[in-house]
């Protein structure tokens, strides 16, 4: 039975509390539209107002916290006392387990309140796009607890390779696409450029608003906007409580980045409430954000429809590897992370592949979560800090996001063995 | 105390000649201060309607000095000109120079803080030592001790835009903004970007705003009505501001 006084009544907003100003949306040289305009007909009106808001912290409305009770929130704080045993550390470990909601992921924190918002402004129908297929799953869900429809774009390679998360958004009552797709006129023209297109978060991102503009639906956003960051607040407003409950104070923060709205909704309560020495972001090596990205203006989706906004980026139209991590192929971080990343007070790592396998395996044997691929690479990081507490003999607390479970990639896990294990 | 009504114009707009009438006759209304606008390069935080009006004017208007020493001779309030600081890195002092040497009384590169946030202190030196008053723009993104910071040297009063571009009604809670911003404020507070239904504006002035800046407004009503019904909205907006002086 889950106590619903454990769940925050509040979300955490970082922007009053940053260091320097954040650099606001803008449109882009001779643009035809204002984009900054365009998101008033695409995201619901409070999803816009809380994207803009500078309140530090906002209600989460009643009827969303009845949600969070149903998906299992509080998720629970867990102690990785075997990886302790096995790695030899003084250290202890402690992880946030997201992947114990329905959807096996954090990515359902947001899309409750957005379809929630959604709803009460009597929108019928929800539209998104899709990499890995968790985002859309949570969208599909949330859709269906407040009686939407729901359609979502999903990147054609992940569509071929994850049958299976496709057939779970449908079981939710979403409609799926590969995309690109010839729903929309910039799937077209991907298509009528190459027809085997694998497509990309981007495209898919362009296709949604596409068609959500098209029919005037709404648009529910995944990650890198603030607002998304904002709803994802709920899991480091719990793990704060949950900690202080045990009487920990944590020492370091771990997190994966794909966007960054499991690392900033997890880290950034702790960082507002001065709790932590040490924050650290882990991205993939194979999609060198933090170590190749520039700090610029650039568009979050590929087509160049939502506004420019500034943060380390590798240009919309980079085109990642087909990575095993399918989160974290996105080429940009969102705005506030990229900012406390370049004041330096968040701290970055990227890993490759192959270490990343490892560490997985060693949770794995050791705790028995099969880890998202995307939150293996926090997993590498969290060995690595407690490998460095052993050799200076200090007796650190390290709290890290299992940001979701890995039971649908084990097709990826498959791949990758494949390619590891020769 | 009366509130202070900030007039917005893109310099030139739609042509010459109503340009000159709007101001002249904006003044008469009860216009306070005059913001102009010189079209820059790439108008980073204006709304799609000020952006209009931008590439209106630069088809045709090739040099900002003869209009706005025109502008000088007609009006005897404050004039601010409002511009974007990246356009003018490379000749800056000579661009304050002419400012000077034309009268304008100051200067508002609404980047300032947020492009340029590392040396803006440098920059605003640089605009006083030149004899021109540096008008700083805040907003809300902005920290709270940047804002205190910035409010105790900006000249004339401290511009604070509720919403992140002009003219795009974004949905935010304009008096709890200025609610928060007045507390922080000693100087003289001037409240715009974004501001326009006077509801809005209701609502600064009664959460403390010291006045209100106008531009999108009237653009849209010249635009749509013409110079006279623009002058109207002046007039209306005085009305308003005067309930609260």
């Amino acid at each position: 039975m889950v106590n619903k006084d454990l769940i925050p009544k509040y979300w955490y907003n970082i922007i009053p509390d940053l260091p320097k100003p954040l650099p606001p949306p803008r449109d882009p040289p001779d643009a035809e539209f204002s984009r900054v305009e365009l998101l008033k007909k695409i995201l619901p009106k409070e999803v816009l107002r809380q994207q803009f808001t500078i309140e530090r912290f906002i209600k989460i409305p009643e009827e969303v916290r009845d949600r969070y009770a149903i998906i299992g929130r509080p998720t629970p704080l867990m102690r990785a006392k075997r990886l302790e045993e096995y790695l030899d550390t003084p250290a202890k470990i402690y992880f946030k387990y997201e992947g114990a909601t329905p959807t096996g992921s954090h990515k359902i924190n947001t899309a409750i309140p957005q379809a929630y918002f959604a709803a009460e402004e009597g929108i019928s129908h929800v539209v998104t796009e899709t990499g890995a297929g968790q985002w859309g799953t949570a969208v599909a869900l949330a859709a269906s607890m407040y009686d939407l429809s729901s359609t979502i774009f999903m990147v054609r390679v992940s569509y071929e390779q994850k049958p299976m998360r496709k057939t779970i958004m449908e079981l939710y009552g979403g409609k799926v696409y590969a995309s690109p797709t010839d729903l929309t006129e910039f799937g077209r023209k991907i298509l009528k450029e190459n027809p085997n297109h694998p497509g990309s978060l981007g495209i898919a991102m362009s296709e949604a608003i596409e068609f959500a503009l098209d029919h005037n639906y709404r648009y529910l956003v995944g990650s890198v906007l603030d607002v998304v960051l904002l709803h994802q607040s709920v899991i480091g407003m719990e793990t704060i409580a949950q900690l202080d409950e045990l009487g920990e104070e944590p020492d370091i923060l771990i997190g994966c980045v794909g966007g960054g709205s499991n690392f900033g909704g997890f880290t950034y309560p702790f960082i507002g409430a001065k709790k932590g020495k040490k924050y650290i972001a882990v991205g993939a090596a194979e999609i060198p954000k933090f170590s190749s990205g520039k700090y610029e203006y650039d568009y979050p989706d590929t087509a160049g429809l939502l506004p420019l906004v500034k943060m380390i980026t590798l240009g919309k139209d980079y085109v990642p590897p087909p990575i095993y991590a399918g989160g974290l192929r996105y080429h940009g971080v969102a705005p506030t992370l990229s900012l406390l990343i370049k004041e330096k007070i968040i701290e970055w790592r990227e890993y490759k592949e192959e270490e990343i396998y490892e560490a997985a395996k060693i949770f794995m044997k050791t705790q028995g979560i099969v880890p998202a691929p995307e939150s293996a690479h926090a997993i590498k990081a969290v060995i690595d800090e407690a490998l460095k507490a052993k050799t200076e003999k200090e007796r650190r607390v390290i709290v890290f996001n299992l940001s979701g479970h890995g039971l649908l990639d084990l097709g990826n896990y498959e791949s990758i063995r494949r390619r590891v294990e020769k | 105390m009366r509130r202070m009504l900030v007039t917005y114009m893109t310099l030139g707009y739609p042509n010459l000649e109503s340009f000159y009438k709007f101001i002249e006759k904006s003044v008469e209304l009860g216009t306070d201060i005059l913001e102009i606008g010189l079209p820059p390069k790439y108008a980073k935080y204006d709304g799609p309607v000020i952006r209009k009006s931008y590439k209106a004017v630069t088809s045709w208007l090739k040099d900002y000095v003869t209009p706005l020493k025109e502008v000088r001779k007609k009006v005897n309030i404050p004039i601010i000109i409002l511009t974007y600081l990246e356009d003018y890195l490379s000749n800056l002092d000579n661009f304050l120079t002419i400012l000077h040497e034309l009268g304008i009384d100051g200067v508002l590169f609404p980047d300032l803080l947020i492009d340029f946030v590392d040396e803006y202190e440098e920059y605003v030196s640089k605009i006083k030592g030149k004899g021109v008053k540096a008008v700083l723009f805040t907003g809300p993104s902005l920290p709270d001790n940047l804002i205190i910071k910035a409010s105790k040297i900006s000249d004339i009063f401290l511009y604070y835009g509720v919403r992140p571009t002009t003219g795009v009604i974004i949905p935010v809670s304009v008096d709890s903004l200025i609610t928060r911003v007045r507390n922080l404020v000693q100087n003289k507070l001037v409240v715009g970007f974004g501001l326009n239904d006077f509801n809005d504006l209701r609502k600064a002035l009664s959460a403390g705003a010291d006045g209100i800046a106008i531009g999108t407004a009237f653009i849209e009503e010249i635009e749509k009505y013409g110079i006279q019904s623009a002058l109207q909205l002046v007039k209306t907006i005085r009305g308003i501001l005067d309930e609260y002086s």
